[in-house]
């Protein structure tokens, strides 16, 4: 979907923030060296962390401060380009066309992302549960959409709705129910969600079973003992223990949706007087640049979504501290 | 848009392209430098890089480096329309990595030149080829005596239908819009599963609805780059109108269908007879024999129906130029390139209307009998140019506005509200007029009727 949900794999990794907090101990207990240590010490981290520094500065810094600077200034088709401080911003919080973007992406998120999340959940616990082949099996077939790229992903998905073509069609046909446009005006969020919800469910259960099992198997001992059944050990005991790895998936989701690209430019092609060209904040800040040439107007755009994700993540983050282990 | 005459491989390949296309075009910066291959100290022929995108261009390019000594081409092919001009934009902005010499469809060209991306050639002589050209191209490609871009090919518009489904059917051959539609009421009501024709919904058939309007007497902009930041824009005048009014209303009776051009399901309704005409442009005969192939000698051309019985009222559907950017070290050669690519070389336009199905504005080539007298297999041996030329000589001038994406984009979208039941199809014209307006009035423009 983006790159942010692919990034997501080396971010979730470790599902719970708890080995971090541990690490933080006995590099406190070092505080006690010299003075002349601890700026050795010092000058040495710059020098390893350098490339790093070196890379992160030129590809991430430098870019966001480029965009930023061409978002403060305006330029129009005749008249040319000018300085125009938050002018852009301002517009950005007032387009019709930005606004209904958001609006139609929070409507997909808050449908697909439940849904999403509902399956992941329900197939890492049951892979967790059963560890027959199986099991191995199924864990692969459910992860398998997440390795092809979302393109692919997407032209195959675009061949499967189409009318002349497609099994949906020729089975709904086939049952005397007539045709089903699912590229239409109607069904099209739909058919999008339905894209995303193959493409990553497996991804998310994958993030799910691996907090699952790296819960102390002790505890389910326990409850058995009390006398929980599996379903009462899954919902009393799993879900409570692995809600900081299901915080985490889910916040990854939530940026994902909103900077929903990929999917819907390639079905475009398909169905243009459909999808739009502000269809998703995304898709119009890349159409206001390369198609319209606006890209002060797109930097600010951007920046828009950009602090739309950061301060509805914040938000997320800090609503969900308690779960999450983050506070 | 004439981009659509590529076959389906090449377009998707190019949708997956653009996801990738800033690092296309990263690519493109590292490897361009301005063409200049050789330097201008050392001696040796002069590389000008151009971009093009139908494949037969590889044999005009041989041609042409056959046959000049001091300039040579290098062609890269980046990207089919939209992409091509995706990437050219990019490369504007970024002040490097344009190609010397880029294929542009005159739509295109009033966007490009306001970007202060194109070089006038007028400077380097190019005056000299007016004459060379049909009218209304040239004036499409010029303003007074700077010459933006050298006409390659035309669209002028007509009507391709399946003569065994109209023999079958017994229809009769429209020569106006209203026997258009009663044929298609006629088609229609013996098969429901067939339409008369696909109405053109999508970004990809912009030009095709502009084209119909074009037709319908519609002048939507007045605009000359020397007359900044003065424009007329004029959308919803009354040709505009008539063409809705009338599109829509077949679409309501569900005489015609509305799939997408940029579709298989699309071209698969052309070789299935799903469609029993298709109103196409000069360029059309190369698409629809490489789309349905397997439908080969069942199709004719007629001329484009007409609003009023006996009328000659002709339209453009795409078409293409070039044009030297203004990135180029060697804008001397570069302006000899994109006039001598085709130019007045027989072998050049040999291979662009044999291979590549190019519909030549260039008039000695136009009005010559290798041209005019070509039978079509496809077309069960009809020498269709007898339609098409005519259409081509009754193209009137027409301007382009340099916003035209936003405009293509806009009606895209309101003909999209329309088709799905969400606004009146005679709302779709002021729609698209007034955003277009405030659009225009917002980038600095002087806008009037």
């Amino acid at each position: 979907m983006s790159l942010l949900r692919q990034q997501g794999s080396t971010v979730t990794a470790p599902p719970s923030a708890a080995p971090a907090k541990g690490l933080r101990t006995p590099a406190g207990g070092r505080r006690t060296g010299g003075l002349s240590a601890r700026t050795r010490h010092k000058g040495m981290g710059v020098l390893l962390i350098s490339p790093f520094l070196l890379l992160f500065l030129a590809f991430l810094v430098a870019p966001l401060g480029y965009a930023f600077w061409l978002s403060l200034r305006t330029s129009t088709l005749v008249g040319g380009d000018h300085f125009s401080w938050f002018a852009n911003y301002q517009q950005t919080f007032t387009d019709p066309h930005f606004l209904s973007g958001v609006r139609r992406v929070a409507v997909f998120g808050v449908v697909q992302i439940p849904v999403m999340l509902g399956f992941a959940l329900l197939g890492a616990l049951i892979i967790d549960e059963v560890t027959s082949r199986l099991a191995k099996v199924f864990r692969m077939t459910l992860f398998m959409p997440y390795a092809v790229p979302a393109v692919i992903g997407a032209l195959m998905w675009g061949f499967l709705y189409s009318p002349t073509f497609g099994p949906v069609n020729a089975i709904s046909n086939s049952l005397g129910l007539g045709k089903v446009d699912l590229l239409s005006h109607t069904l099209m969020l739909t058919s999008l969600g339905n894209i995303v919800t193959w493409q990553w469910t497996g991804y998310n259960m994958i993030v799910l079973y691996a907090a699952l099992q790296g819960l102390p198997r002790e505890v389910y001992e326990a409850a058995k003992l009390d006398g929980a059944g599996q379903v009462q050990t899954a919902l009393r005991i799993k879900i409570p223990m692995i809600s900081s790895a299901m915080v985490l998936a889910l916040m990854f989701t939530i940026i994902g949706t909103l900077q929903f690209f990929t999917e819907p430019r390639v079905l475009e092609k398909t169905a243009s007087s459909v999808i739009t060209p502000d269809y998703t904040p995304n898709l119009y800040a890349y159409n206001l640049a390369f198609q319209y040439s606006e890209f002060n107007y797109s930097a600010a755009i951007s920046f828009s979504l950009g602090a739309v994700v950061f301060i509805g993540s914040y938000f997320f983050l800090f609503a969900t501290r308690k779960r999450s282990g983050l506070k | 848009m004439s981009s659509t005459r590529q076959p389906r491989s090449l377009r998707r390949t190019a949708v997956a392209a653009t996801s990738a296309a800033l690092a296309g075009v990263l690519l493109a910066a590292c490897g361009s430098g301005g063409g200049s291959g050789s330097g201008g100290a050392q001696s040796g022929p002069v590389h000008i890089k151009v971009w093009a995108w139908y494949p037969q261009f590889k044999q005009v390019v041989a041609e042409f480096n056959k046959t000049h000594k001091d300039v040579q081409v290098d062609w890269v092919q980046a990207g089919v329309g939209q992409d091509e001009y995706t990437k050219l934009k990019t490369t504007l902005k970024a002040g490097q990595g344009a190609p010397d010499v880029v294929m542009l469809e005159f739509q295109e060209l009033p966007t490009i030149q306001l970007s202060k991306g194109l070089l006038d050639m007028g400077k380097y002589g190019a005056n000299a080829d007016k004459g060379n050209y049909v009218d209304w191209a040239w004036n499409q490609a010029s303003d007074g005596d700077h010459v933006y871009a050298i006409p390659v090919d035309g669209g002028p518009m007509a009507m391709m239908y399946r003569a065994d489904l109209f023999k079958k059917y017994n229809l009769k051959v429209p020569t106006t819009w209203a026997e258009y539609k009663e044929e298609a009421a006629k088609l229609h009501k013996a098969d429901p599963q067939a339409y008369m024709t696909d109405f053109g919904s999508d970004e990809t058939a912009g030009g095709w609805r502009q084209g119909l309007m074009w037709q319908a007497g519609s002048r939507p902009y007045t605009y000359s780059a020397s007359k900044l930041p003065n424009i007329g824009v004029n959308l919803n005048d009354a040709g505009a109108k008539k063409v809705y009014d009338y599109w829509g209303d077949l679409v309501k009776n569900k005489l015609v269908d509305t799939q997408s051009y940029a579709t298989t399901d699309f071209y698969n309704g052309l070789s299935t007879g799903k469609y029993a005409t298709y109103i196409a442009a000069g360029w059309g005969p190369g698409y629809l024999s490489s789309v349905a192939k397997k439908t080969s000698g069942k199709w004719r051309v007629a001329p484009l129906p007409q609003w009023t019985a006996g009328g000659n009222a002709q339209g453009d559907w795409g078409g293409s130029s070039f044009s030297v950017t203004s990135q180029t070290q060697h804008p001397k050669e570069a302006t000899e390139v994109a006039r001598e690519l085709f130019g007045t070389s027989q072998a050049a336009w040999k291979i662009g209307i044999d291979q590549a199905y190019l519909f030549p504005l260039s008039k000695p080539v136009l009005n010559g009998s290798y041209f005019g007298d070509k039978k079509y297999d496809f077309f069960g041996g009809q020498q269709i140019n007898k339609v098409f030329v005519p259409a081509a000589n009754g193209i009137g001038s027409f301007d382009w506005s340099p916003f035209q994406d936003f405009a293509y984009n806009t009606d895209t979208s309101e003909v999209g509200k329309a088709l799905q039941g969400q606004s009146d199809w005679s709302a779709v014209n002021d729609n698209v007029q007034s955003q277009v307006t405030s659009y225009a009035a917002k980038q600095g423009f002087k806008v009037s009727k």
